[in-house]
């Protein structure tokens, strides 16, 4: 029931989870990696493929659950406690991206700022979302692959005119430091390899499948990379400055000085495909509590979930600063381990129940014991024909 | 039960759908807001030290494209002084549709980016605004009346836009690419010098100004004598500070060798008939590049420039099918017009050397194409580099 096809799995990497990283990602990179944003992003990128790979190794060799997978190893109560932890996580890593995404449509969409109020209707729509189930995601996928790719295949081909890549040389300027600090401080938006783990098992296995995902993924990941050179050949050192970039990266086209910025109508777009985004981890969340206590009705984890963002959002309206300092200076321990760590090492978990194993393992003895009793007799027959000879 | 619960979640959809889209509740009266169209900014007469800020205001509460000026005579940063056109005179000023920063001459005597930075901080004003220096004071321009509409601003605008750029008239900065300029390793940039002219006259031309917080209306309908700008001169600037100052003819040759000028006029003194005569040329630009090398240890900055030339007039009369053969340029007049273009840009690179403002990229260039020399070569990059020219002209068909 809540199963997602393949294609929509791949749809989430290619254009869905790309969307959240276009908003204050670049900027804030920027301020470490300097020109060297790219080389940074693309680590992030390879290490999240790994992870990826990873897991979808793993799906090769299990069709069951990664609740099942913990429940093999370690029993049910410990599933059901990594389960909690990770939906906590899954909470708490939404709390910036949630601010991220208020603040921008509070700053950036409206021309002067509006109240708390304005950005209530997301929670509601994220309660909705989230008892949905999995089959949401997978349709969300669906609507966001059109609306991304052509809003910022648009936005990209309006910007790339006035851009100078020649501003991203010479690569290595920032040095090791700062692109290595770009890259883990920048884990706070590089959470989705964690997302596949908790997909296990709820996705029919197809022939490649690791390929496709893996594919879908470098196409998101290009798309990333290729908004980061544009913003940086636009703005080089005011990169700083322009903190939501996909809202300033196409309109210096000049068609726009008698028109009006027509380019809000994509950035609209993409504004909606984050917010699809902003679901995705929140739903995540609502599908680890259900799968730890199935007995939860929907409605009420998802309601919760909501009015807890709802709440953090009134509260830390004025603490955008404070939150992403937390998220990236000291929170990197947490990213590190749930998403990367945890994805990795759960290839090292039982793929099969332990009943099913003893009852694999109490086979495998008969076979054998059958196995050595025949050529016991078949010895003794031997024995017996020659002392006969 | 379930159906009241449906009606209740869809009325609640709709009533937050409302709040979304209408922002309603965050609007202001446009009644009180000051729609502030262009702010000019001088050191202050009363107080050394602090800014006079100058915002054209366009009124949207009294009639078609009326305009006032509100100058705040002395405040100790360029954004207390906008507080301040808010606290004198009741209007809220919205900096959303400003499309013109104007710098006083005695601004630039200092570090600019003493005021521009106001301009980079604020979330509401365009980076894509334009930045000129004016001649004389910013509040008298700002106050000159318009030869076209009612706003000033409007009028400067069009003399500082993309279009005026493309005929290499005008070198246009906007605030962003100047302090791209300005915040980068060479710390150099460049500004059109604006200077009034009272020449044009006009029907419906207005002027307004007014200190002290108080605000002044143009009037129309009465035919005056109007201003008009004249932007055909450039202000270099290093580290912030103005440093010298390019003539029309050499902005020329500037916007021809390095801007988005393609299509330009020019006038270039030749022989017709043995006798000294002006020519004025009609020029496509086709390509312009630059390229910095290092030849035996000497920086050498070599300009790729291809050009298509038309006769637009000459000063004397011609033979009649001299007029009909306007696209074929004599040979000796298009190889003037290179020795011309040479000439110019060399008193420009000379200019630029002598002021330290690296006006044609070639610090950054050297360090994009070779950064293990920047540090060695840059701090006389200007004054060492050598100039070769390739320039060539030809008819344009």
């Amino acid at each position: 029931m809540d199963k997602l096809k393949l294609r929509q799995i791949c749809f989430l990497f290619a254009a869905v989870l790309p969307a959240a990283k276009l908003l204050i990602y670049p900027s804030t990179l920027s301020y470490y990696a300097k020109n060297d944003l790219l080389l940074s992003a693309a680590l992030n990128f390879l290490l999240e493929g790994a992870v990826i790979a990873l897991v979808m190794l793993l799906a090769q060799k299990t069709r069951g659950t990664f609740f099942s997978l913990l429940q093999n190893t370690f029993g049910q109560a410990a599933a059901r406690a990594v389960y909690l932890l990770l939906a906590l996580f899954l909470l708490a890593s939404a709390v910036l991206p949630m601010l991220e995404q208020k603040n921008f449509v509070t700053q950036v969409l409206y021309e002067n700022v509006p109240s708390v109020l304005s950005f209530i209707p997301f929670f509601a729509v994220c309660a909705f979302a989230c008892t949905k189930g999995l089959k949401a995601l997978g349709r969300i996928a669906d609507i966001a692959l059109p609306v991304f790719a052509v809003s910022v295949a648009v936005l990209l081909l309006l910007a790339a005119p006035h851009a100078d890549l020649g501003a991203l040389q010479p690569p290595g300027a920032a040095g090791a430091r700062g692109i290595f600090t770009g890259t883990l401080f920048s884990l706070p938006w590089y959470t989705e390899c964690l997302f596949p783990l908790l997909l296990l098992g709820h996705f029919d296995h197809e022939r490649g499948a690791a390929w496709k995902v893996l594919l879908s993924f470098a196409a998101g990941a290009g798309a990333v990379l290729l908004f980061l050179a544009l913003f940086y050949g636009i703005f080089a050192e005011l990169t700083i400055l322009t903190q939501y970039p996909l809202a300033h990266i196409a309109k210096y086209t000049t068609v726009f000085t008698t028109l009006g910025r027509a380019d809000f109508l994509f950035i609209f777009a993409v504004a909606l495909v984050c917010i699809f985004c902003l679901c995705i981890p929140l739903q995540l969340c609502v599908h680890c509590v259900r799968e730890a206590f199935p007995s939860v009705p929907p409605a009420a984890p998802a309601v919760a979930v909501s009015a807890v963002l709802l709440i953090l959002s009134v509260l830390l309206n004025y603490s955008f600063n404070a939150v992403q300092t937390l998220c990236m200076r000291y929170a990197f321990p947490a990213y590190l381990l749930f998403a990367y760590a945890l994805p990795a090492l759960s290839l090292l978990l039982h793929k099969t129940p332990p009943q099913a194993k003893a009852r694999q393992n109490g086979r495998r003895r008969k076979k054998n014991s059958e196995a050595a009793a025949l050529r016991q007799a078949r010895r003794r027959e031997k024995r017996r024909s020659k002392e006969l000879l | 039960m379930k159906k009241l619960l449906t009606w209740a979640l869809l009325v609640a959809a709709g009533a937050l759908v409302l709040l979304f889209f209408s922002n309603d509740f965050g609007l202001i009266d446009i009644q009180k807001t000051a729609i502030v169209a262009a702010i000019g900014i001088d050191a202050s007469a009363e107080q050394e030290g602090q800014w006079s800020v100058t915002a054209q205001i366009a009124v949207p509460d009294s009639g078609a494209g009326k305009a006032s000026n509100v100058t705040i005579p002395a405040a100790e940063t360029v954004g207390a002084g906008i507080a301040e056109v808010n606290r004198k005179t009741g209007w809220y000023p919205t900096l959303v549709h400003c499309r013109l920063i104007l710098l006083g001459e005695e601004v630039a005597k200092e570090d600019v980016f003493e005021v521009l930075g106001y301009f980079l901080r604020s979330e509401y004003v365009e980076d894509s605004c334009l930045v000129a220096v004016c001649a004389g004071t910013a509040q008298e321009t700002l106050g000159a009346a318009s030869p076209v509409g009612e706003l000033t601003a409007l009028a400067i605008t069009k003399v500082l836009s993309s279009e005026a750029q493309k005929t290499g008239l005008v070198c246009v900065t906007n605030l962003q690419n100047f302090a791209k300029g300005y915040y980068s390793r060479a710390k150099s940039g460049y500004l059109p010098l604006l200077s009034l002219k009272k020449e044009a006259e006009g029907e419906g031309a207005s002027g307004g100004g007014s200190s002290g917080g108080e605000q002044g209306g143009g009037q129309s309908g009465e035919k005056k004598t109007a201003d008009v700008f004249d932007a055909s001169e450039t202000v270099l600037f290093y580290k912030g500070k103005r440093a010298a100052v390019l003539s029309p003819a050499e902005t020329l040759a500037f916007n021809l060798a390095v801007t988005a000028t393609d299509f330009a006029f020019g006038e270039v003194q030749a022989e017709e008939n043995g006798a000294p005569a002006t020519y004025s040329l009609k020029m496509k630009v086709t390509k312009k590049a630059r390229s910095l090398s290092l030849k035996e240890d000497t920086p050498v900055l070599t300009f790729h420039i291809r050009a298509n030339a038309q006769v637009a007039d000459t000063s004397g009369a011609s033979a009649l099918d001299a007029v009909a053969r306007k696209a074929i340029v004599p040979e000796p007049v298009l190889r003037a017009a290179e020795r011309e273009l040479e000439k110019q840009l060399t008193a420009v690179l000379e200019k630029a050397a002598e002021s330290g403002c690296d006006l044609f990229g070639m610090k950054q260039a050297l360090l994009r194409s070779r950064p293990q020399d920047y540090d060695a070569l840059a701090p006389t990059l200007l004054q060492t580099a050598r100039a070769v020219y390739d320039i060539r002209f030809g008819t344009l068909h």
